[in-house]
């Protein structure tokens, strides 16, 4: 392996040398000078980096940062000038004199953009492939710490979630729905080329929680653009990477031959949570506690008027307060400092920034520090070196408050409240399984310490116009260190005499690529048009985690292990190697008909030594049809394009490095001896998982540009599941890791950009995307129930869609008994775990996102609404909390006084009791909160569909006029809020909540879980 | 250049690229070939000496997964000596007697005795192909000894909790070796740990001081045990008296020296240790929050009047500590150092083993003596039963109390029928565990326990 870098490394430096060899110089006759501005047609500001050409020569310049070039050349006057900007249509002026003003048009939709599709960039209107494309803009200057989560609602077929609402914590992001069972779900991401790590490093339990959100780590602020690449066209030439889609990120850039500009934001917000844990007061509590045990006596036949109350006058009961306590109103402060330019031979950008994000449950917290270094050389008019370098620091607080009795959340909602928060002396009284609330709050040191470096050299080679050979270094390096300490005063502390572990896990993620691309037009008229590329990818992944703990500690200040009595450690590393090579060829016809394909061949270290390589072909086809006289003649279309695609990609993410070997792990000691024992099968035979995919698409302008429409519909077929198959425990196995299953997602997306009202003074755009998904396992070896601590509320089922739930369903409270009926599936007439049954879903039927913008001179204002519908949500703070009096040390919710007391009463919530004979019996007491059922009934899960209005902003952009007078040349302040208003029938504090996301197939959970908050901001952006 | 020379060169090129690719499909082969550190290759783990020790060690490591928390679990609080009292549904579940298939204590225990299983077979069938010097013909012994011991322990936990169960006598070496294995009665499961018992009797060495490795007395008490499940009365007599005979072990005072450390006491048949590399939270479970515990598992009010009451607990009040409604069991008490042993068998066991054998056979007087030799050692008075039937209930409350925290009273009550009349477990099917929900779904071969 080391010896194909060298060689590698051998041959781009031997590329550098005879390129800079060849530089020269020659002096040209200068017949002409030329001075002119690039104006915006629309607000006459000037446009820097804007490219003007001199046609029929090579010689071109770009705008400075005040729209200004000029031209010194051999050409005479008159001559033609080609002006394009990204963005802008581009425009040909014929001048006969300096200087000369011009105006572009600014181009009302995407479709002509430049796109970047695998490893090369197209223009959008000859793509095949479906990809949605984001401007940077869109995830800039919003009180979250991650661009990925930022996407919900802003693009078609991508599905987000943010898990909780810890900052920086965990998010779940499908592309298109869920591909797979065992394997990752998750996309790739690349960020200026780099294959990017999105593994969570963090090692602290969070109750099955995503502590992180890797992604966070890059700053919002320094992107340009995303591209979200979706098809089998667009990401198979990522092959064993791409099934899961891709997002494409690139950050800012400078341009050749402009002045720095300086950009200086700085925003500021407050959060709350919308909505606070509610709880049964204490004498509600000591009524339900009374009432359950005169049940339970009656049902064990006993005479209830010999029962002795545990609280004779309910109402004497107390309550204390414990919710309060939890929430703050918590501070975001962002702070960015960027400027980006260019000189004639080199362009930069240079970004650093803040970011401070309190969670409105104390105590954990988010920083974020980040410095960015994109850097471009021309050495040579051949040779074009470059590097991105990104350094991130991310500084967490966390806090264990999910699933947890000694989690804060928990904590302070499960205790009773009748029972006080301190003991008589003063000291923090703890209950049955429950630590403090204030003891946690107030001593909780959990710390995690991110170190990031993301960054790649590259060197571009062009051989002859439009053939290139690209060679690039990639290293994404992420070290975190996790230390927490457990003082005395919590209780995971107390017995230990305080406790402390500390842990670094590594992951290092080295990438080698080259990359020889063609593009030409050729031809008479230049009518053909050729795109192609081979190349091949070197990529290890290393992951290595130090860790020591120790226990026993002299005093609460001393936090060491070192200096703990007891102390342990351990250490672990993996390795993984991907080999792949690829190529890829599109052809263009007339500009109308575009045929491309591409395959990918990649071999991996983690399969089987029988199938360790393979191949992922696709291909595509366009057709423009408003380039047609009968389209054209129509004059309804601005734009029409038809385009359709098939094809495979792989995936080999989220299995063990030594997956496919038979393995006996040490470890196994005992009496200080080391021993060991057999922990997985051998499967030589393991190989890729497969996803084929078919995409037909449209995308269409009318309306003079005004109203853009894109529209796809796609069919993806993943077989060959890394599935961890279970066998029977007496294998001495739990599963096998094998090639077996099959999963479906088909869907439509649908997406509208509109122009609504466009004139000098004011504008009103609206962009409307929603995207139905519908997934379904199509193959699978038997079910697989998981998910809740063992309690397998979710299963995975041939025939339905992963993330379903399974209980017993409840049809009534038998309003004579009070007692719950449920479903008796098998109809045996007793109630058993045949008659569990899948009685909903965790995912959503579609998504989507409706954005309206609103410009007036100066003013702007956006409000964007968020959608879903059709996900369930397990509410487990209710299946915990309305328990019956089955849970002695824990309290009640509301929900629990809306139980069955009397005959005639219709309610969902069974009569009280703790009774636990006959647990079979339908209809029996038994199975009100205990028995078969367990409280596993589906009066706990509930419709998780809402509408939010995510954002809505409001700014003022200051006049020109007034700015330049004092060195500003833009200047904009504005204020925010975020999640304002949430429209749902969900009981819990927040519907968009998944508090068992560290498995991607256990989705939909709440489970004490930190809501989204309510964010108010204020901010302002200015450019010097 | 010459028209020769440019062939040449051609040719040049061609074997060139010829080799270039050649050396290119090797090194991406070995480019590909990544082997963990912690890890043996299947095939090559048991090959000698030094694996052979470790593979024995790791069996004892899995009867350590399931006798640390979970099996002790499942034979008491699914009886009247203790409680629930926590969050967590699945120790609810068992306190109720109302066990769903997925329970996941049933399905922990399930899982890890069939893992020990799966390692004690490979000890079985690998350690006598190994032919190394430095492991002579009286280790290998030992080892196989052991490892026939751990079998025959595994599938009597196996037979107790969940009945006749699927017999797997051979290493798992890939899933074709399971076809075709039905359960097998109860009777037939415990015939295997009898014969294994035998075999291991054969194998063992002597006894030494060892306590927490099995030798000749853990495969003779074992045995005793499972002719007392069995009803063989003289059987369970004998093999008890073989024990108890051998000075090596003793019933210790006071009541509470055998957990308290040093462990490995002379009341010690057999005990599973743990240290500060290798760590037994189960204190956790039974200690308040307010000494760092979950207090989930909770002594009983009746128990605790028992304990309390010195005609019946006597110095057994140790097992227990605390006041009001935070009163909490301390048999495993090393809180915070986690190093509380695993109790399998002590002495104690086979005095009663012996007296409900001889009640069994009417030896009353011979009964009585051993009994009160466990009430004496608890500073309780000898006891009133006389004839056979208070004898034979006076014994079962004896091991109600003498073993309160340990893996016996559940086991105790479901084999003597007792379990409707004490628990009020009426319904037979209750007293066997499910079979784990997930082997339904995926083992072909596999029956339910009635009733689930």
């Amino acid at each position: 392996m080391k010896n194909l870098y060298k060689k590698g490394f051998y041959l781009f430096l031997c590329i550098v040398w005879s390129s800079i060899a060849s530089a020269q110089q020659v002096s040209p006759t200068i017949k002409s000078h030329l001075n002119g501005i690039v104006l915006d047609a629309g607000t006459n500001q000037p446009l820097p980096g804007a490219v003007v050409k001199i046609r029929g020569t090579t010689h071109t310049v770009s705008t400075d940062s005040d729209g200004k070039f000029s031209f010194v050349t051999g050409q005479s006057f008159p001559y033609t000038l080609l002006v394009s900007f990204i963005g802008y249509d581009q425009k040909e002026v014929t001048v006969n004199g300096s200087p000369v003003t011009i105006r572009l048009q600014e181009t009302l939709n995407q479709l002509n953009d430049v796109v970047v599709t695998g490893y090369s960039t197209q223009e959008r209107k000859y793509i095949a492939g479906s990809i949605s494309s984001i401007s940077g803009s869109v995830v800039q200057n919003q009180p979250s710490g991650g661009f990925n989560q930022l996407l919900q609602g802003k693009a078609t077929g991508v599905q987000v979630t943010t898990n909780s609402g810890v900052p920086g914590g965990g998010i779940t992001f499908r592309v298109r729905g869920n591909n797979s069972i065992n394997a990752s779900v998750d996309p790739l991401y690349i960020i200026d080329g780099v294959f990017v790590n999105n593994s969570d490093p963090i090692t602290a339990g969070l109750g099955n929680q995503a502590a992180s959100n890797p992604m966070a780590d890059l700053n919002p602020a320094d992107i340009e653009d995303i591209q979200i690449l979706k098809d089998a066209n667009a990401t198979a030439i990522y092959g064993s990477l791409g099934a899961n889609g891709v997002v494409i990120v690139t950050t800012k850039r400078g341009k050749r031959n402009t002045k720095a500009a300086i950009n200086l934001s700085t925003f500021q917000g407050w959060s709350t949570a919308v909505d606070q844990f509610k709880v049964a007061t204490g004498p509600e509590v000591a009524l339900l506690t009374n009432e359950s045990r005169v049940n339970t006596a009656i049902d064990n036949g006993l005479n209830p008027s010999t029962v002795v109350l545990p609280f004779p006058d309910p109402s004497a009961q107390q309550t204390y307060d414990r919710i309060s306590s939890l929430f703050r109103t918590a501070r975001t402060s962002n702070y960015e400092l960027s400027t980006l330019g260019g000189t004639d031979r080199s362009t930069y950008y240079i970004g650093l920034g803040y970011l401070s994000q309190e969670s409105i449950v104390k105590p954990s917290d988010y920083k974020r520090y980040s410095g960015r270094f994109n850097y471009d050389n021309y050495l040579t008019d051949r040779l074009k070196v470059g590097t991105s370098i990104n350094f991130i620091r991310s500084d967490r607080n966390l806090s264990g408050s999910d699933n947890n009795p000694t989690g804060v959340i928990n904590s302070a909602l499960f205790p009773r409240s009748y029972l006080p928060v301190y003991n008589a002396d003063g000291t923090y009284a703890r209950y049955g399984s429950f630590d403090n609330h204030l003891a946690l709050i107030n001593n909780l040191d959990s710390k995690a310490l991110g170190w990031r470096t993301i960054g790649n050299i590259f060197g571009e080679y062009t051989f002859l116009p439009g053939l290139k050979l690209r060679s690039s270094w990639s290293i994404d390096n992420t070290s975190e260190y996790d230390n927490s300490y457990s003082n005395t005063l919590i209780s995971a502390g107390i017995a230990s005499n305080g406790s402390a572990s500390s842990t670094e896990n590594k992951a290092l993620v080295l990438t080698n690529e080259q990359v020889l691309s063609f593009v030409k037009n050729l031809g008479e008229g230049r009518k053909h048009n050729v795109n192609a590329l081979i190349g091949n990818t070197i990529n290890t992944v290393l992951n290595q985690s130090t860790s020591a703990s120790g226990t026993g500690f002299a005093a609460n200040s001393l936090k060491s292990v070192s200096v703990a009595a007891t102390r342990s450690g351990t250490a672990s590393s993996a390795e993984t190697k991907l080999l792949s090579f690829f190529g890829k060829a599109s052809y263009t016809y007339d500009g109308k008909y575009t045929i491309d394909g591409s395959i990918r061949a990649d071999g991996s270290s983690k399969f089987g030594t029988n199938k360790r390589w393979g191949y992922f072909p696709s291909g595509g086809l366009a057709w423009r049809l408003s380039q047609e006289d009968f389209i054209k003649n129509l004059n309804i279309f601005d734009e029409l394009k038809l385009r359709a695609s098939l094809g495979l990609s792989g995936n080999q993410n989220g299995i063990g490095a030594y997956a496919a070997q038979g393995l006996w792990s040490s470890g196994a000691n005992y009496l200080e001896q080391p021993g060991i024992a057999p922990t997985q099968l051998i499967n030589p035979d393991l190989t890729w998982e497969t996803t084929r995919q078919f995409n037909v698409g449209t995308e269409f302008t009318i309306l003079k540009k005004r109203l853009q429409i894109v529209a796809d519909y796609y069919n993806k077929y993943t077989y060959d599941l890394l599935l961890n198959v279970p066998v029977p425990y007496r294998s001495g196995f739990s599963s096998y890791l094998q090639n077996y299953g099959a999963v479906r997602n088909k869907g439509f997306e649908l997406g509208i950009n509109s122009t609504n009202i466009q004139t000098d003074a004011f504008q009103w755009t609206t962009n409307f995307n929603i995207s139905f998904n519908n997934n379904k396992i199509e193959k699978l070896a038997s079910d697989i129930s998981l998910g809740a601590s063992g309690r397998n509320i979710s299963i995975l089922r041939q025939g339905y869609a992963v993330n379903s739930f399974q209980l017993y369903k409840q049809l009534y409270v038998d309003p004579q008994t009070g007692n719950a009926v449920y479903e008796d599936v098998n109809k045996d007439g007793q109630i058993t775990s045949a008659d569990r049954q899948i009685v909903g879903n965790a995912l959503p039927k579609y998504t989507g996102g409706l954005t309206n913008s609103f410009s007036y001179k100066g003013i702007d204002f956006s409000f964007f609404f968020y959608f879903q519908q059709g996900n369930k949500i397990m509410n487990m703070n209710d299946f915990f909390m309305v328990h019956g009096g089955t849970q002695a040390n824990i309290g009640f919710l509301p929900r629990q006084l809306e139980r069955w007391q009397q005959p005639g009463d219709i309610t969902d919530i069974p009569r009280l009791t703790t009774y636990s004979g006959n647990p079979t019996e339908n209809g029996g007491a038994a199975n009100n909160y205990g028995g078969n059922v367990a409280s596993l009934s589906s009066r706990y899960l509930e419709d998780g569909s809402f509408i939010r209005l995510k954002t809505l902003t409001l700014g003022y952009t200051l006049p020109r006029n007034v700015l330049t007078r004092v060195g500003v040349s833009k200047l904009r302040v504005y204020l925010q809020g975020t999640n304002l208003l949430t429209f749902t029938r969900y009981g819990g504090l927040d519907p968009e909540v998944s508090s068992q996301s560290n498995n991607q197939n256990t989705v939909g959970y709440d489970w004490a879980t930190v809501p989204q908050p309510g964010t108010i901001q204020i901010g302002a952006n200015v450019t010097f | 250049m010459t028209l020769k020379q440019k062939k040449m060169n051609t040719s040049y090129l061609r074997n060139a690229v010829l080799i270039a690719f050649v050396l290119l499909s090797v090194s991406c082969k070995k480019y590909l070939e990544e082997v963990p550190d912690y890890a043996l290759p299947t095939g090559s783990a048991i090959t000698d000496a030094s694996t052979a020790r470790a593979a024995i060690i790791g069996t004892y490591d899995r009867v350590q997964n399931y006798y640390a928390s979970a099996y002790p679990t499942l034979g008491t609080i699914t009886t009247d000596n203790v409680i629930f009292n926590g969050t967590l549904s699945e120790y609810l579940q068992l306190d109720q007697n109302a066990i769903p298939t997925d329970n996941v204590i049933t399905v922990s225990a399930y899982q890890s005795i069939y893992r020990t299983i799966n390692s004690a077979n490979s000890v079985i069938t690998y350690v006598p192909l190994v032919n190394d010097p430095l492991l002579t013909d009286a280790e290998k012994n030992k080892i196989l000894g052991e490892a026939y011991f751990i079998r025959a322990l595994s599938y009597f936990d196996l037979g107790r909790g969940w009945g006749g169960v699927q017999l797997q006598l051979k290493p798992t070496t890939n899933l074709s070796v399971l076809k075709g294995i039905k359960r097998s009665t109860l009777d037939q499961t415990y015939d295997q740990v009898l014969a294994d018992l035998t075999r291991a009797e054969q194998l063992l060495p002597e006894d030494a001081t060892t306590r927490n490795r099995a030798q000749k007395s853990a495969a003779r008490a074992l045995r005793a045990r499972l002719h007392l499940y069995r009803k063989q009365w003289a059987d369970a007599e004998t093999y008890a008296t073989q024990v108890i005979n051998n000075t090596k072990y003793t019933l210790l005072k006071p009541y509470k020296s055998f957990f308290t450390a040093p462990f490995l006491t002379r009341e010690s048949v057999l005990e599973l240790s743990y240290s500060a590399n290798d760590r037994n939270s189960y204190w956790n479970l039974w200690y308040p929050s307010s000494s760092g515990g979950q207090f989930t598992l909770k002594p009983s009010d009746a128990l605790i009047a028992k304990l309390n009451n010195p005609a019946i607990g006597g110095s057994r009040n140790t097992l227990i500590a605390g006041t009001g409604a935070t009163v909490y069991g301390v048999l495993y008490n090393t809180v915070g150092i986690s190093t509380d042993p695993s109790y399998l068998i002590r002495i104690a066991e086979l005095y009663l083993i012996r007296a409900e054998a001889r009640a069994q056979q009417n030896k009353l007087t011979d009964a009585a003596e051993d009994l009160n030799a466990i009430r004496a050692r608890a500073d309780v008075a000898v006891t009133t039963a006389v004839t056979q039937a208070a004898l034979i209930q006076a014994i079962e409350d004896e091991n109600g109390i003498e073993f309160a925290f340990e893996a016996h009273r559940w086991f105790d009550l479901v084999r003597t029928e007792r379990a409707g009349a004490v628990l009020g477990i009426t319904n037979r099917n209750f007293w066997l565990f499910p079979i784990p929900y997930s082997d339904i779904q995926s083992d072909p071969d596999v029956t339910q326990n009635p009733g689930y």
